[in-house]
Order: structure tokens, then C-alpha cells, then sequence
């Protein structure tokens, strides 16, 4: 294997009863990358995640961390994985400062206690506040401080946006991103929220229900993925799949597709397909239009 | 470092415990008290010996039974909430030895809460009885204390489980098996069975490594 390749999966197979949520998922993480896992509700961010940190048994495949399989993992390796669990879950019963002190005694000689009360001292909030009481944005500064303490190699974070107002988003994402960035760590992330993944993530994958639509950089896709649009005559009904053509559809008189392909690529493509083209627009996007522009709306 | 968060999320759950349990137990030494001073000690013995009374039944019997259960629900239904137990299987710790670890602090704790309870009983009861009328007393009570620490293990083992399906059928063995400890409505009744079913009751505390096994297999139905 890779050495590195910090986070490997093969051919993922995975149900729920009789529901498959994907198949034959393959994709890895290279080491001192942020890669995103984006994707709708129910599209299978947390089962992989689930996967990943082995609290799901796949269907089919495997995935390594660090080399290992994760079903088989040494428990000390656990050491140099930091999990953020949906909805920045913590132990409700404990304080800041007892918290604190739990943690830190499971990771002898690597937890950097300041790390964590820096962030605390952000927050406003006395040591002796229960995690209970206080607000989902100020429990994900909690998580986030105990895995920067922490100090993991690796870090993943399943859906850390959930509940955050925009102001904990960003705090989170520019306190995250600056220390990814310069203790070159690797993140893996999930996240249903894209706005702000623009500025965190290098690498992104977008899934969809059943599988991975695309896995590459994030300046690679915005570069070369595109939202075309014209005019059609009124009444106008497109074909529902064009070759190398996403999402094709008609809005008050306005044909709109999204494509990889370059605009004389796509205006080729159209005109084969019986589309009646006209002062074709070529508009570049950012990462949320052009999610929405590989998913759908719907 | 564990018995550092099991205090933290049941200390004063356990304070409560000591004082209702102590409190159920103190009660019953002074309503037998009370009897001798309205009736005489005279007519308590005899209601013992010829009715084959234990004058606690009817105020400790279940007593145990609830706080093994309250117990095991206080300290493991925090882990199951939002799926916290992942938190604690995600430390750099061996998995068997993290779920065994609760179960010893929990195991600790009811054991050494219902020891003062039979302590209580103990010098209270030798206040008024002989030595044969007590020792019949304290073990005919002794299999409802098992029955404590069996509902401990066992409501472990549900409260930990994550699919409802399990949950339930884990609910219906759990009562089965609670009923052996009150099968027989005679004193002294488990007296040659007792030290089988002290071993069977520790074995119950394995059970809920399945739960947790169900939890890291993802199961949900």
C-alpha cells in the first residue's frame, strides 16, 4: 500500500435491509490533504464515516487507515485518529474542565492542554459550565478544542456544520484550515452545508445516491466544470440525459445544463441531441452551484 | 481514567441510592422495632418461628431489583445517547477492556451500596432475634440482593443494545431470567442453589459484550 495514502477504501458496498446506499465506492486520501465528502441527506456520508471509523460493517469492501484495515485496527492507533461525531456529541454530564481532564489522560506525551483552553478562552464560558448547557455552536468549539489537544495525524469530522449558526461555521473552518494547513494534517470531512467548504477543503468528492459523480481537487473542478445556458423557442422540452451533459432542463424559456466539457465540446454535443442552441452562455461556478449542478435540485 | 467519567455521570445519582436503599433498609429494622415495643419481642419470635415470617419482605424484597435497574439505566443510557458510546470506543484503549471496566465501577458501586444495606439489616435485627432467627432473616434475603446486581447486568446488556428488535427480545430473557431469583416464596429457599446462582449471576455481566458487538457491526433492526 501507499504509505501515502493515509485513508484508502475499495470497492465499498453497502444496504440498509434491501436499500443500497453504494456500490463498489473507491477513493483514497493522501496524507496533508482536506478532502470533503460531499453529498445530499441520505446519499451515505455517515455510513462511510461509520465505515471508516468502524462502528459499521460494510457489505463489501475494505478500508485502511495508516494501513491497516479498519475492522482489525490496533487500538493504539486510535491515538492518531481524531472523530468529531455528528452533531458535535461530547459527554452531555461533564464540564469544560472535567472533560479536559479525561481526555487528556488517554494520550500521554501528545496532548497540548493549551490548544484546547485557547480555544476556550474564546468561548466565554466558565471551566466549570456543563456541555449540557451550553449552545451546539459552543459544544463544536468543545470537540474541536479536545481534537486540536489531541493533536491526531489524522482527523474526521462527520457533518461538523450541523447546527452551527455562520459565525461558529467560519470560526470552525479558519481555526480548522490554519491548523490542517500548518501541522499538515489530513482531514476527511462531510459536511451538507457547501458554502463554506470552498474555503476549507483541497479535494473533494461528490457523491449521489449509489455512488462517487466526481473525486478531484476543488480548484481542478471549478475550473473545469461549467453551467451553460440560452434561450429556446416557448414550450421547448429538452431530452432528460444529453451525452457528457448534466442536469438538462428548461426554466421559463432558459435551457440549462452543467458539463466538464469545453463550450464548442458542448455546443456539439447539443445541437446533436436536437437542442435549438443560440448565444450559448458559458458562466463559471462556485462549489454549491456546481454540486447543484452535479446532483440536482432534487 | 474511565472510573473518572462513570463517577462523574452517576455520583450523585449514587448519593441518592445510598440514602433511599439505606433508608428502605433502616425502615425495616424500625418498623420490627416498633412491633416489639407495641407487642413485645415475645410475640415476634413466635410470629417467626411459627408463621416462618421475615418481616422484611414486604419493604426490601424489591428494593435491590430497582436500584440494579436504575442503576444500569443512569449509567449507560448517557452512552447510547446520540451514539455517545463512540466516543468512548474511539479511545486508545481495548474495547473489551473499556465496556468491562464500566461494569466493574457499576458492579462496585451496587455491591458496596447493598453490603451497607445488609449491614444495616444485620445489627438491627440482632438487636431483637437469636442467632438461628437473623441468619434466617439475612439469607433468605440474600437471593433479592443477586437479583440486584442480575438487573444491573442485565439492563446493561439492553440499555446497551442499539437495535430495538434485539432490544426487546434482550427485555423478554432479562425478565425470565429475573424471575429464577423469585421463584420460591419460602425462606431460606436458595440456600444449597446460592452459590450457583451468585456464579451465574456474574457470568450475566458477558451478555453485554453482544450489545456492544451489535453497536460496532452498525446494527439497527
Amino acid at each position: 500500500m501507499d504509505e501515502e495514502k493515509i485513508i484508502e477504501c475499495r470497492n465499498l458496498t453497502h444496504y440498509y435491509g434491501k436499500r443500497l446506499i453504494y456500490e463498489n465506492l473507491s477513493f483514497s486520501v493522501p496524507k496533508g490533504r482536506i478532502l470533503g465528502l460531499l453529498g445530499k441527506n441520505g446519499a451515505g456520508k455517515t455510513t462511510t464515516i461509520n465505515i471508516l471509523s468502524g462502528y459499521l460493517q460494510p457489505k463489501a469492501g475494505q478500508c485502511f487507515m495508516f494501513g491497516h484495515d479498519t475492522l482489525s485496527m490496533p487500538h493504539e492507533m486510535r491515538r492518531r485518529i481524531g472523530l468529531l461525531i455528528e452533531g458535535h456529541v461530547q459527554y452531555q454530564f461533564m464540564t469544560i474542565k472535567e472533560i479536559e481532564k479525561f481526555y487528556a489522560s488517554f494520550y500521554p506525551g501528545q496532548w497540548k492542554r493549551d490548544a484546547y483552553y485557547e480555544l476556550m478562552n474564546m468561548l466565554k464560558v466558565a471551566p466549570g459550565q456543563k456541555i449540557s448547557r451550553m449552545s451546539c455552536g459552543q459544544r463544536s468549539q468543545v470537540a474541536l478544542g479536545l481534537i486540536l489537544a489531541q493533536d491526531p495525524e489524522l482527523l474526521i469530522l462527520d457533518d461538523f456544520s450541523l447546527g452551527l449558526d455562520p459565525g461558529y461555521r467560519r470560526l470552525f473552518v479558519e481555526y480548522l484550515r490554519d491548523y490542517a494547513k500548518s501541522e499538515n494534517k489530513t482531514v476527511f470531512l462531510t459536511s451538507h452545508i457547501i458554502q463554506d467548504m470552498e474555503r476549507l477543503i483541497d479535494d473533494c468528492i461528490i457523491m449521489d445516491y449509489g455512488g462517487i459523480l466526481t473525486q478531484q481537487p476543488v480548484d481542478q473542478l471549478l475550473n473545469t466544470f461549467h453551467r451553460y445556458t440560452c434561450r429556446v423557442p416557448d414550450g421547448y422540452s429538452c431530452p432528460s440525459s444529453i451525452n457528457g451533459m448534466y442536469r438538462p432542463n428548461v426554466l421559463r424559456q432558459t435551457f440549462e445544463v452543467h458539463s466538464f466539457l469545453k463550450p464548442d465540446e458542448v455546443e456539439n454535443e447539443l445541437r446533436s441531441a436536437g437542442v435549438p442552441v443560440n448565444n450559448l452562455i458559458c458562466e463559471n461556478l462556485n462549489l454549491e452551484d456546481a454540486f447543484i449542478g452535479l446532483t440536482g435540485k432534487y | 481514567m474511565i472510573y473518572y467519567k462513570e463517577w462523574i455521570k452517576t455520583r450523585w445519582f449514587l448519593l441518592l441510592l445510598f440514602l433511599s436503599s439505606n433508608g428502605f433498609a433502616g425502615y425495616a429494622v424500625l418498623r420490627i422495632f416498633r412491633v416489639v415495643e407495641l407487642k413485645g419481642a415475645a410475640h415476634l419470635w413466635e410470629v417467626g418461628i411459627i408463621k416462618d415470617s421475615v418481616f422484611i419482605e414486604s419493604t426490601m424484597q424489591f428494593v435491590p431489583l430497582i436500584a440494579g435497574i436504575l442503576l444500569a439505566i443512569v449509567q449507560f443510557a448517557p452512552e447510547m445517547y446520540h451514539k455517545c458510546l463512540k466516543l468512548t470506543l474511539h479511545l486508545p484503549c481495548s474495547h473489551s477492556k473499556m465496556i468491562f471496566s464500566m461494569l466493574k465501577f457499576g458492579l462496585l458501586a451496587v455491591i458496596s451500596c447493598f453490603f451497607v444495606n445488609l449491614l444495616i439489616l444485620f445489627f438491627g435485627l440482632q438487636q431483637v432475634f437469636a442467632h438461628e432467627l437473623y441468619w434466617h432473616i439475612i439469607l433468605t434475603a440474600l437471593p433479592w440482593f443477586l437479583a440486584g446486581i442480575a438487573a444491573y447486568l442485565l439492563t446493561s446488556w439492553v440499555v446497551l443494545e442499539p437495535s430495538w428488535l434485539y432490544r426487546i427480545l434482550f427485555i423478554a430473557i432479562s425478565m425470565m431470567l429475573i424471575r429464577i431469583y423469585f421463584i420460591s416464596p419460602y425462606p431460606e429457599a436458595y440456600n444449597g442453589f446460592l452459590p450457583y446462582l451468585t456464579v451465574f449471576t456474574f457470568l450475566l455481566g458477558s451478555l453485554s459484550w453482544i450489545s456492544v458487538s451489535h453497536f460496532k457491526k452498525g446494527k439497527q433492526f
